[in-house]
C-alpha cells in the first residue's frame, strides 16, 4: 500500500479530467443525501410531534405506578403517598444536560379510573383522571382544544372538562350539571355530582367521546385514595425517554414502583411509528439503489471509456489490483465529497423548514389521525444526530458498493487488448 | 545499410549462456488465441535473444506476430507454452503483482499513439514511471528536465496531451520509457502516425539514447526508415521468426 497516495493523487487527476462527468455523478448522490436528511428530519418531526401528543394524553414519556397497576388498573394497585414521595424524589435527582435546563422535567400526579357519566339523557362509559390544575396546562393539551367555557381551575371542586361529543350524547353543555359514577378504593360504588365547565374537541373522536377531567384532590376525596394511581413525566423530548426509566426504574423498583416509557404504555403509537419508519427506510432504500445504478452506470461507462488508459497504467507498471483501487478510489472521492455536500445541502433545507414547518393542510382532510393520535399537518423538521449519521452510512455504503463492479472491472481488464488502438 | 549482414536462426543466437546474460530470451513461444472455429496461433515457437544495447527492428506483414511477441516480451500477455526471460527474469511464472513490478522496473513501452495519460501533464507522464518506483519528487524533476533538453522537449513540461504534437507526445512517451533505466524498451509502431520528418527526429531520439545510454530498443514496425536504421532486423512471417539479420552498427 506504498503507493496508494499515488494511486489517490490519480484517481484525483481522472475526476479532475472530467470535472462534470464527476460533478453530475456526485450531484446525483449529494441530492439524494440532502433529500434523505430532510425528509428524515420531517419525519422525525413528525414523530416527535406524534409522542410529544401521544404522552400529553396522560401517559408521559415515563410514567411511575405501582407494581400490578398496568395490568389490573385497579384503584388497589394504587401509589401510596410514601411511593408517591420516593417516584417524585427520584425525578428530582435526574440530570439532564444543561441545554435542557430551561424545560425540566414535568411530573403529573394522576388518579384515573373508569365509570359513567349521567345525565337526564343518559349514561355512557368514560375515562376520569384527576388532575393538578396547576401542572396540567403545561403537561395536557386539552386546554387548548377548548369549544366552549374554559379548562378546569383552582377551585373548581365540583367541575369537569369533558370532550364535546360526549357532552353531546349526553345533551349537556357548559354550565350542565351531571354524574360520575366509579368504584371506589373501598369497593363501594360512589357518585360524584359535577357541573361542565368546558368542552374540547381534540379530533380524535374516541377522546372527545370518553375522557374526563376533574381536579386531583375532587378525585382523591371522591374515590378514598390517598397517593396516586400513577406519575406521568414529560421529558424535554422523547430522546430521554429509554436513559431517564432507566435511571428511575433502578431508583425506586425497590419501593414497589414500576417505571415504564412511552413506548410500552402507548404500544398503539409506538407501532404506527415503527411502521411509518419501516416504510420510509424501505423507501429511501428504493430510492438509493436507484441512485447507485447511475453512480454504476457512471463509473462504468468511464471505466469502458478508458479502457485504453487502464491499459497503459498496467504497462507501466500498476498491477491488476491497482488499476482497480485506481477506480475504486474514483468512487471513494465521489461518495465522500458527496457526503459532505449532500449533508451540507440536507441541512440547509432542514434549516429552511425549521421555524415555521412544511404546512400539509391543503393534502390532507381535517381531524386526520395516526395510531390514535392527532395528526398536526405543520411538519418541523428534528435533526437527530443519528439519523444523519445513518443516512450518510446509507449513502457511503451504497456509493462504495456501487464502485466495486467498475473496480472489479478494471482490474481484470486484459492490458494487451486494452492497449491497442481504439 | 546492410554492411556485414549475416542470417542467422534464432536458436544458433540463444547459445549455451544463461538467461540473466541477456536484456531478452525467449524459448519455444507460443501464443495461441482459442478462437472459433479453428484457435488462432500468432506465434508458432518463437525462439529469440537480444543482447544488452540492441536497436532491433520487428517486421513483418500484418497478423505475422510482431504485436503478440512485443506484448509477451511486455509480460502484458503470458504465453500458451515456452518462456520470456527479460534481464534474467522468467516472466511466464510470475503472478500478476510481480510481473506489474517487472514491467515497471525492466521494461519501458512506446505504443503507436495514445501514448499519454490525458489527465497528467508532459512533465507528470513523464516521471510517472520514477514515481512508481518511489523517486523522490526533486530526483524525478532532475531527470525529467535534462530529458527534455537533450529530446528538445524544453518549454514542453506543462502542457497537456491534448497540446502536444503527435511527435511531441511519441517524444513525450520516450522518455518516460527510457527514464526508469529499464532493460528493455519496446516500441510498437511508434512511427506509424507520425509524418517523415517527425518520424525521423523521433528516431534520432531513440537511437541517441541507444547509443549514449545504452538502451536496448526492440521495434514492431512496418516502416523502412526503423528497418533502415536497426541494427538488426528480424522478419516474422506467420507466427514465426523467417529472418533474422544482424547489421551492425545501428
Amino acid at each position: 500500500m506504498g503507493r496508494l497516495p499515488t494511486l489517490a493523487w490519480l484517481a484525483l487527476r481522472n475526476l479532475g479530467r472530467e470535472f462534470r462527468r464527476s460533478a453530475l455523478t456526485a450531484a446525483a448522490m449529494a441530492l439524494g443525501l440532502a433529500l434523505l436528511i430532510w425528509s428524515r428530519s420531517l419525519a422525525d418531526g413528525a414523530h416527535e410531534d406524534w409522542i410529544d401528543a401521544g404522552v400529553r394524553l396522560g401517559e408521559g414519556h415515563v410514567t411511575f405506578t405501582a407494581s400490578g397497576y398496568r395490568d389490573s388498573k385497579s384503584l388497589d394497585d394504587r401509589l401510596s403517598a410514601a411511593q408517591l414521595e420516593v417516584a417524585l424524589r427520584a425525578l428530582g435527582e435526574v440530570e439532564f444536560p444543561d441545554a435542557f435546563a430551561t424545560a425540566p422535567p414535568l411530573a403529573s400526579v394522576r388518579v384515573e379510573t373508569r365509570g359513567l357519566a349521567s345525565s337526564p339523557d343518559g349514561a355512557l362509559p368514560v375515562f376520569i383522571v384527576g388532575v393538578q390544575p396547576s401542572v396540567e396546562p403545561g403537561f395536557s393539551r386539552l386546554g387548548e382544544e377548548v369549544v366552549d367555557g374554559r379548562y378546569l381551575e383552582e377551585g373548581d371542586r365540583l367541575h369537569a372538562f369533558i370532550g364535546a361529543s360526549l357532552a353531546e350524547r349526553l345533551g349537556v353543555r357548559t354550565g350542565s350539571r351531571m354524574v360520575l359514577t366509579a368504584q371506589s378504593a373501598s369497593g363501594d360504588i360512589e357518585g360524584q355530582l359535577v357541573r361542565v365547565v368546558g368542552t374540547y374537541r381534540t379530533g380524535v373522536q374516541g377522546l372527545d367521546e370518553s375522557l374526563v377531567h376533574i381536579l386531583l384532590a375532587t378525585a382523591r376525596a371522591w374515590l378514598g385514595v390517598e397517593g396516586a394511581t400513577s406519575v406521568a413525566v414529560l421529558l424535554p423530548n422523547s430522546t430521554f425517554t429509554d436513559p431517564v426509566r432507566g435511571e428511575l426504574d433502578s431508583a425506586t423498583r425497590p419501593d414497589g414502583i414500576q417505571v415504564v416509557g412511552w413506548p410500552e404504555s402507548l404500544p398503539d403509537l409506538y407501532a404506527a411509528l415503527q411502521l411509518d419508519d419501516g416504510g420510509d427506510w424501505a423507501f429511501h432504500v428504493i430510492l438509493f439503489i436507484i441512485v447507485a445504478l447511475a453512480i454504476l452506470n457512471a463509473i462504468f461507462m468511464s471505466v469502458l471509456n478508458r479502457k485504453r488508459e487502464l491499459g497503459l497504467l498496467r504497462a507501466l507498471g500498476l498491477s491488476g489490483g491497482e488499476t482497480g483501487l485506481v477506480v475504486y478510489i474514483e468512487g471513494v472521492l465521489l461518495t465522500g465529497a458527496s457526503g459532505i455536500v449532500g449533508v451540507a445541502l440536507g441541512m440547509v433545507i432542514v434549516f429552511v423548514f425549521f421555524r415555521d414547518g412544511m404546512d400539509l393542510s391543503g393534502l390532507m382532510p381535517d381531524d386526520i389521525n395516526f395510531g390514535g393520535i392527532a395528526f398536526d399537518p405543520v411538519m418541523v423538521p428534528v435533526i437527530q444526530a443519528r439519523h444523519v449519521v445513518q443516512s450518510v452510512l446509507l449513502t457511503a455504503t451504497i456509493g462504495l458498493a456501487a464502485s466495486l463492479f467498475p473496480a472489479w472491472h478494471a482490474a481484470r481488464l486484459d492490458p494487451a487488448e486494452s492497449v491497442k488502438v481504439e | 545499410m546492410a554492411t556485414n549482414a549475416a542470417t542467422r536462426s534464432a536458436a544458433d543466437r540463444a547459445g549455451p549462456d544463461g538467461p540473466a546474460d541477456h536484456a531478452v530470451r525467449t524459448e519455444a513461444l507460443w501464443k495461441i488465441y482459442p478462437q472459433e472455429p479453428r484457435p488462432v496461433e500468432a506465434v508458432r515457437g518463437v525462439d529469440l535473444t537480444v543482447e544488452r544495447g540492441e536497436f532491433v527492428a520487428m517486421a513483418g506483414p500484418s497478423g505475422s506476430g510482431k504485436t503478440t511477441v512485443l506484448n509477451l516480451l511486455g509480460g502484458l500477455t503470458r504465453p500458451t507454452r515456452g518462456k520470456v526471460w527479460i534481464d534474467g527474469l522468467e516472466l511466464s511464472a510470475l503472478p500478476d503483482r510481480k510481473l506489474a513490478a517487472v514491467r515497471q522496473n525492466h521494461i519501458g513501452f512506446v505504443f503507436q499513439s495514445y501514448n499519454l495519460l490525458p489527465m497528467l501533464t508532459a512533465l507528470e507522464n513523464a516521471e510517472f514511471t520514477l514515481m512508481l518506483q518511489g523517486v523522490p519528487a526533486r530526483e524525478r524533476r532532475e531527470r525529467v528536465l535534462r530529458l527534455f533538453h537533450e529530446i528538445g522537449l524544453e518549454g514542453m513540461e506543462h502542457r497537456r496531451p491534448f497540446k502536444l504534437s503527435g511527435g511531441q507526445q511519441q517524444r513525450v512517451a520516450v522518455a518516460r520509457a527510457v527514464l526508469g533505466a529499464p532493460a528493455l524498451v519496446l516500441a510498437d509502431e511508434p512511427t506509424a502516425n507520425l509524418d517523415s520528418t517527425t518520424a525521423e527526429a523521433l528516431l534520432d531520439v531513440m537511437q541517441q539514447l541507444n547509443r549514449d545510454k545504452g538502451t536496448t530498443f526492440v521495434f514492431s514496425t512496418h516502416d523502412p526508415r526503423v528497418m533502415k536504421r536497426a541494427g538488426r532486423l528480424i522478419r516474422l512471417v506467420d507466427g514465426r521468426i523467417a529472418e533474422d539479420v544482424v547489421r551492425g552498427g545501428g
